[in-house]
């Protein structure tokens, strides 16, 4: 009875009271700015899904957030932390937008070659840090989080002087825009969603089911689990984090090389780091234990909060950015491991009066 | 390469390595006890918020600085108490806080002033430049160390206090101890817990002095998410500094160096790209050679990636 | 009399470690605690040194009545501790490391010149050399046992407690300590010295009182006894009965020719160990654990590699084999720790079943759930594993029944060669007669065991041969016939095979 108690209800009180204290500091904050809690919630949720447009811009705007996640959960899930989301969707990002515009042939060829080296170059970057730490020895997450800034500054470096955008009098620093036979089509006429949504969810389940089915699945599983226990069974460590960091990296590429082709046809310098993208997915990843299916509904959440506070900037006195207070206390909550177990821990220590 | 190197240069790496140098200091005395402080970033902003907002009600520059220390602190102490007492993960923390920091930041930003983006108050006065009477004459050294804003002084100062703390007093040694190996520590009576949540709250201090540096040394204005990274760059100078005074402050000059030849370089129309590379690129470097040392161990306390 | 442990008893739920201790010591005494793995010495040191409370039981330190609720009591009271592991600040300097928690100096200076001062006054009064500004990380084991030593001596203590002392030690820094420790026992410290090394007892040890499953066996003065008398106290049980069928070894499956780990700084942790198991027959491997034998099975399983020596196993070289190539080559391995080897607590009892067997039950990649499922079910129903369900995490089953998985696993792995550490480390009575006879069958079925546990009952009930291990070498060979618990336990405890 209790088994059952611990296995059904307990994993879902924790995000639950997360949600809730969110939303009670979220009301605080409205107050403060002397907005009318009702109101703004309800205009949030207008925001973020009132019509059949905002609804869309929600799951587009989530797309990427969606990816990153997963690439995020399933490096998590293999015990490797990767922070490294956000250079190697730039990258991703990059290279798509690089062989959109230089690589002769038609149209969907191009599309899907540009996907493909997205996925590739943010692949590469992500397994280049796991490299690191397999040979080296050299901390996985310190060079993740130093390889963001370099990825992001060299990008910056290409598109502002070698292939910068001469054309036109824009004076940001960005690339040419794609040609339209190249860019993932929208999935409704007029509205912001695109394929790459499709592809998100593809990836969420073909995810899950490579970690619930497969036999490296298990593997990786494992090896996130008790790693000794993972190599004592003959998983091999080295190869398997080159493939969970490739794989994590990769999905952030696509993150990168979908937002090119879907949303903005162009790379431009600083725009999907200014959207928090990578960090936005990092955290869905964390609120939703790394589950696959668990990060996309966490994303889709974290985006609504973001559009939703997109709607409340443009019908209240309230800023926006009560999206992003709602979100980080939610993530502080989450962290600070709340939970029945870690109660019950505390009461077990002090009733047995050692000093373990 | 004169005019590239000329003495303004020096003076502005030196007004431009404060910020960096104070949070890498207040992020080194985290890593000494074996919190891995992710969140440098977002406290260094809400101190910049906090002085200009300081400043604002108080129109005194030391009760700004001092309101700045006391928001700041409180922001601390959260990282304190989820990272030592529930024991969450100090790199989720961090990151929580960060983004906690750049929304609550911007949020009031609009709801105390008012206006987007950025909040310049032109009547505001904003950190003094001290003339200090002998060196200012002496040459080259007095325009390099002369005329600067008291907090660029009272970094260095700070880094030799620390210095002096870690190294010469009972006080810093059973802090270097309690990080070193806490049950041992323990084991001899040292109350490991409050140095932690001390390092935690003088790193608040330091970062609150940092953000008030950015936010009223040059000119007086807060712009959303102003820190832009510093807080980060300032992690990797306390990485590469090994968490010593001394290396921080070494690492923070050369990235102040290298922050100032960057903006040089754009005033000359170069890509500054590159040299903006430098302090990630270069810790990555160091990374390979100093391997079991400081940070690493503490982030591998964090994570379990690297074994 | 200066301390008085007196019908000392500790209860952990339903086992005691402790049963009615009687303990005492006089002022410049070395009074020795001997007893096997598990005997209780650790559990008294524990509540001597307030880092446990006795549940019952009174304790008088010169004659005061005496209650420790934490490690500072009872340094006060003057009781000191040097820990098997031990607790140094690598990068401090050794002066550093002894003052601390009592620094000489001011407010505002650590005097540490004063500090090395009083070190050196230390060591001139006690006759040990140390250099007080040497950093200990850097410094041989025995430098940093010094030091461990001069800090408790600088916080007073009049008793010092020394834990498995000469484990890490070479064999002259053994010479040294034990010299130091009878030195400074005629200045009037007293030590009470916990060890297994019955040589070096009698050697150092005024007083030895042994201990056996948490009570005491006897006390006797060292002159008076000798290390027969001491292995007899220490292991003393009836004679077990022996029902196993004679064993008809076949060709080799394992062989082990000269296998050396190099330990840090000077001890080997293997040393030229040289073994072989044949089809059929279970060989045992008796000892003391720490003496080498983790560091042999990890070696012959690929999870760590050795320095020097070959491994062959069912006749293929797999001496730079991965630890997947080896099992893939033959070999089933019950870890002697199921927690951090054996399992995944966070998974599934069915997931950690799987562990060894997932590539096997897959098609194109994918694990053949059926096929997955009923394995698992299987070694549930064989072993009578109590769980809820397939489902139910690997955490929430009891010690005993995750073992049962484990062994149930592994036994299921049909290789020629298996490795059993300590298979029934933590087993009840029933699970372990069904593991054992679980063991035997799959020896009579050909397969060949190499059995490494603590209990000698265990050793002697299951082997066909016999080796004793001790400080990272064979130290004895005998077959099962004329195998005694005596002889045995002799061996282990670094005495002469007779």
């Amino acid at each position: 009875m209790s088994n059952r108690w611990s296995k059904y209800v307990l994993p879902l009180l924790q995000p639950f009271a997360a949600v809730l204290i969110g939303l009670i500091a979220g009301s605080i904050a409205i107050w403060i700015a002397g907005g009318s809690i009702p109101e703004t919630y309800s205009e949030m949720w207008k925001g973020a899904f009132g019509s059949f447009y905002f609804f869309t811009n929600t799951l587009a705007r989530a797309t990427p957030i969606i990816l990153i996640g997963l690439g995020a959960a399933f490096a998590f899930r293999a015990g490797f932390f990767n922070l490294g989301a956000e250079g190697q969707m730039i990258f991703g990002a990059l290279t798509a937008a690089l062989v959109g515009l230089y690589m002769p042939g038609p149209g969907w060829l191009v599309c899907v070659a540009a996907l493909l080296a997205g996925i590739t170059a943010g692949g590469l970057w992500s397994a280049l840090a796991g490299w690191f730490d397999a040979r080296f020895g050299v901390n996985l997450l310190i060079t993740t989080l130093l390889m963001n800034y370099t990825a992001a500054l060299f990008a910056g470096y290409i598109v502002a002087y070698p292939l910068k955008d001469r054309t036109g009098s824009a004076a940001l620093a960005q690339s040419q825009m794609l040609d339209n036979s190249v860019w993932l089509s929208k999935l409704f006429k007029g509205m912001p969603v695109h394929t790459g949504f499709i592809l998100a969810v593809i990836a969420a389940i073909v995810i899950y089911i490579f970690f619930k089915r497969t036999v490296a699945g298990y593997e990786m599983r494992m090896l996130g689990g008790n790693p000794l226990f993972a190599v004592y069974g003959g998983v091999r460590r080295g190869a398997m984090m080159l493939s969970a960091m490739f794989v994590s990296g990769g999905l952030a590429g696509l993150a990168g090389a979908a937002e090119v082709l879907g949303t903005q046809y162009r790379y431009i310098d600083g725009a999907l780091s200014t959207a928090n993208y990578a960090w936005t997915g990092i955290m869905a990843a964390l609120l939703a234990g790394a589950h696959p299916v668990g990060t996309a509904v966490a994303a889709i959440f974290l985006a609504a909060l973001q559009t939703g506070g997109m709607g409340v900037e443009r019908n209240t006195e309230v800023p926006l950015e009560i999206g992003s207070v709602i979100q980080a206390v939610l993530i502080l909550f989450i962290s600070a491991k709340f939970t029945y177990t870690y109660l019950k821990r505390r009461k077990e220590k002090n009733a047995d009066g050692t000093a373990a | 390469m004169e005019q590239l190197l000329d003495l303004a240069f020096f003076s502005s790496a030196i007004r431009v390595l404060t910020p960096i140098l104070l949070a890498a200091l207040g992020g080194a005395l985290c890593a000494r006890v074996g919190l891995f402080n992710v969140g440098l970033e977002g406290m260094m902003l809400v101190g910049a918020f906090g002085a200009v907002v300081g400043n604002h009600f108080f129109a005194n520059l030391t009760l700004a600085i001092l309101f700045a220390i006391v928001c700041v602190t409180l922001f601390s102490l959260i990282f304190g108490y989820l990272s030592i007492h529930l024991q969450a993960n100090v790199i989720v923390v961090g990151i929580a806080l960060n983004f906690l920091a750049l929304g609550l930041t911007t949020f009031f930003l609009r709801t105390i002033f008012d206006v987007k983006g950025a909040y310049y108050d032109s009547t505001m006065v904003g950190l003094p430049k001290w003339d200090i009477p002998f060196i200012r004459d002496i040459p080259i050294l007095g325009d390099i160390v002369s005329g600067h804003s008291p907090l660029v002084y009272l970094a260095f100062l700070l880094a030799g206090c620390i210095w002096y703390y870690f190294y010469r007093t009972i006080s810093g040694f059973r802090f270097l101890s309690a990080g070193e190996n806490p049950l041992a520590a323990s084991s001899l009576g040292i109350r490991v817990r409050r140095y932690q949540y001390g390092a935690v709250l003088a790193c608040g201090v330091l970062c609150a002095l940092a953000g008030a540096q950015l936010s009223l040394g040059q000119v007086t204005m807060f712009t959303e998410g102003m820190t832009a990274g510093r807080g980060f760059i300032a992690l990797v100078a306390t990485m590469l500094g090994q968490s010593g005074p001394l290396g921080v402050t070494a690492a923070s000059l050369l990235f102040g160096l290298m922050d100032a030849l960057s903006i040089r370089l754009q005033g000359l129309a170069l890509p500054t790209h590159f040299t903006d590379m430098v302090p990630y690129v270069v810790t990555i470097l160091a990374m390979f050679f100093f391997k079991n040392k400081g940070f690493q161990q503490d982030a591998q306390k964090q994570s379990s990636s690297s074994r | 009399m200066l301390l008085e442990m007196e019908k000392i008893t500790k209860q952990y739920g339903d086992l005691t470690a402790n049963r009615s201790i009687d303990f005492n010591l006089r002022a410049g005494e070395v009074h020795a605690i001997v007893g096997e793995n598990g005997a209780g010495k650790t559990t008294l040191m524990r509540i001597l040194y307030g880092m446990e409370q006795p549940t019952s039981g009174t304790i008088r330190v010169k004659g005061q009545d005496a209650a420790f609720t934490s490690p500072a009591d009872a340094i006060r009271c003057g009781i000191g501790m040097v820990h098997q592991h031990f607790m140094l600040f690598p990068s401090f300097t050794a002066a550093e490391n002894i003052v601390a928690g009592r620094e000489p100096g001011s407010l505002m200076r650590f005097d540490r010149k004063k500090a090395a001062a009083e070190v050196e006054e230390l060591c001139h009064k006690y006759g040990m050399k140390i250099d007080p500004w040497a950093i200990v990380g850097g410094s041989p084991l025995g430098v940093q046992q010094r030091v461990e030593i001069l800090k408790v001596l600088h916080q007073g203590a009049e008793i010092i407690i020394l834990d498995e002392p000469t484990g890490v030690l070479t064999p002259l820094e053994v010479k040294e300590l034990l010299e130091a420790v009878k030195s400074l026992a005629k200045q009037g410290k007293s030590f009470i010295l916990i060890s297994h090394k019955l040589n070096e007892v009698m050697d150092t040890a005024d007083r030895i009182t042994v201990l056996r499953d948490g009570v005491v066996t006897g006390t006797v003065n060292s002159g008076e006894t000798d290390v027969e008398q001491l292995s007899r106290l220490m292991v003393g049980r009836e004679l077990i009965q022996i029902e196993r069928k004679p064993s008809m070894p076949g060709v080799e499956v394992l062989e082990v020719e000269g296998l050396t780990i190099r330990g840090h700084k000077g001890k080997p942790l293997l040393d030229q160990v040289s073994l072989n198991v044949r089809a059929g027959e279970i060989v045992g491997i008796a000892g003391i654990s720490g003496n080498g034998q983790s560091e042999l099975l990890q070696a012959i399983s690929g999870l760590i590699k050795q320095d020097a020596g070959r491994i062959a196993l069912v006749g293929a070289e797999v001496s730079a084999e991965s630890a997947r190539g080896i099992r893939e080559k033959g070999l089933a391995h019950i870890p002697e720790d199921r927690y951090v080897w054996g399992a995944d607590k966070s998974a599934t009892v069915q997931e950690t079943g799987l562990m060894g067997h997932h590539r096997r039950l897959q098609r194109f990649g994918f694990i053949r759930q059926k096929a997955a499922s009923s394995l698992v079910a299987d070694f549930v129903r064989k072993f009578s594993i109590k769980t809820g369900t397939l489902e139910t995490r690997t955490q929430y089953l009891s010690g005993g029944n995750l073992q049962k998985l484990i062994v149930a696993r592994e036994l299921a792995q049909g290789t020629p060669f298996l490795i059993a550490a300590e298979p029934t480390r933590g087993v009840d009575v029933g699970a372990m007669e069904t593991i054992h006879s679980e063991l035997l069958a799959k020896r009579d079925a050909g397969a060949g065991i190499l059995l490494v546990s603590s209990e000698l009952t265990e050793i002697l009930k299951l082997s066909d041969r016999i080796l004793v291990m001790f400080e990272g070498r064979i130290v004895g060979e005998m077959a099962a016939e004329e195998a005694t618990e005596e002889k045995l336990s002799l061996l282990m405890a670094g005495g002469k095979q007779q």
